[in-house]
């Protein structure tokens, strides 16, 4: 092939990667920190709210679950502002999205836990005089979030993926300050093979611990297969 | 508040996002259909004993079910033309990184199939005569697929909405085709609204049919 690979600019740069990679983790974490919640409430609204609340936020978490993210994305980014006439700078529009985003997918997380959960629960929570609202949050819950914790960990780790879309509105994550030195070195081979490298070693790290809980659970007996 | 919604302009440039759907479709089978074969001989290799193919089998499936698939995308579109003696495209390019992101989700599906069928199906089938090859063809694959298929619906779905990605390396895909013409008509609310529902048509049939199928298997499985 006759290419001459050269590392040593990707290294000349590496704090700027890692910079990146800060904000990454900046913004799954506050998608999670929002996501998380709100994917509850879908959850509860979805399973037990009246049906003029409950279309709406089934409408919500379908749609927010059959279009590509990107598509989100760019929405968020490029369409509200016009809408409402505010701007949105391409963080807000990022954490705006993927919590939103992730909050469907963990709206069905949580409702697929909260319904795996067998009606004597409910009945044992009834007859010792709980109401609807203590049942779920004492009795239910509870066991719920113990059962899908292997589920809401993977759909960290998609998120965690998912979010390298953000380097498309020019903010700057992991991938768009390697698309920034692969530009201006025009080493493209190495930057982006350490790139991938660097999300590789984050996320299968990520996906080896949630494997070994998995496994951990299924032992202890406190997960549902799925 | 009071703007003005205009839908009209995606019918102005139907024949643009025709040309977008069209691209995203093709893009969409390839990587399918190249994916879902592909992954068999790779589920395969992953399940076989022998070292030599187990463990390539194993780093390739982990690479490329553990990086973005957009950091996959962007290393066949700007780095691989450096190690490869051919032209890539934005097509090529596209194609290439989401069929073996397919193959390796694949070839998990398959390998995860095979493994859930009882080891007394294997048993049964040797008990008869059968050969290796038998058995896997006449007893266990046909159980195996049958509960295969909501997965391998599930990744169809997934990698229906992956493709908008290649927007990025500007093959002109929807997603592509949207952008574009909202850069030129100043029409980014109807465009990306109307691209957003044209995924949505094409995705939540799909997703529902995945969801009525789990149901009737799980059900089917209690009795």
């Amino acid at each position: 092939m006759g290419y001459e690979w050269d590392f040593t600019v990707v290294f000349r740069e590496f704090d700027l990667l890692i910079l990146g990679l800060v904000n990454t983790l900046k913004v799954t974490g506050l998608a999670l920190v929002f996501g998380v919640p709100l994917g509850l409430l879908l959850a509860i609204a979805r399973l037990y709210g009246s049906w003029p609340f409950r279309i709406p936020v089934v409408v919500l978490i379908e749609f927010l679950r059959a279009t590509p993210p990107i598509a989100q994305l760019f929405w968020f980014f490029f369409a509200l502002p016009i809408l409402i006439g505010v701007a949105i700078d391409p963080f807000r529009a990022s954490v705006l999205t993927f919590s939103l985003q992730s909050s469907a997918f963990f709206a069905e997380v949580f409702r697929g836990g909260i319904v795996s959960i067998e009606r004597g629960q409910w009945e044992a929570a009834k007859a010792i005089g709980m109401n609807r609202a203590q049942a779920l949050h004492r009795v239910i819950l509870p066991q719920a979030v113990k059962r899908m914790t292997p589920a809401f960990f993977e759909r960290a780790i998609e998120l965690l993926k998912t979010t390298t879309l953000v380097s498309t509105i020019s903010y700057a994550d992991l991938l768009y300050q390697a698309n920034t030195i692969a530009q201006s070195t025009y080493r493209y081979l190495e930057v982006f093979t350490i790139t991938a490298g660097i999300y590789f070693i984050v996320i299968f790290a990520c996906s080896i611990a949630v494997r070994r809980l998995e496994r951990h659970m299924a032992r202890t007996g406190e997960t549902t297969a799925h | 508040m009071d703007y003005a919604w205009d839908f009209s302009s995606l019918l102005t440039n139907g024949t643009m996002l025709l040309i977008g759907l069209r691209n995203t479709l093709a893009l969409w089978l390839t990587s399918l259909l190249l994916g879902f074969f592909f992954g068999g001989f790779v589920g395969a290799a992953r399940y076989a004993r022998n070292r030599f193919l187990n463990w390539p089998a194993s780093a390739f499936i982990e690479v490329f079910r553990n990086t973005p698939v957009l950091v996959q995308i962007m290393w066949f579109f700007f780095a691989f033309p450096i190690l490869s003696p051919l032209d890539i495209d934005a097509f090529t390019a596209a194609a290439l990184a989401l069929t073996l992101n397919t193959t390796a989700f694949a070839a998990e599906i398959y390998r995860g199939g095979i493994q859930s069928i009882h080891k007394g199906q294997w048993e049964a089938g040797q008990a008869l005569g059968m050969s290796y090859s038998q058995q896997m063809t006449r007893i266990i694959l046909p159980q195996a697929i049958r509960r295969m298929i909501p997965a391998f619906m599930n990744r169809a779905v997934e990698l229906m909405k992956m493709t908008a990605l290649a927007s990025t390396v500007a093959y002109g895909e929807l997603m592509y085709q949207a952008k574009t013409i909202s850069t030129i008509s100043f029409n980014p609310i109807e465009m990306y609204t109307g691209v957003g529902l044209i995924f949505f048509v094409m995705i939540f049939p799909i997703a529902l049919f995945v969801q009525r199928l789990e149901r009737r298997l799980r059900s089917q499985a209690d009795t």
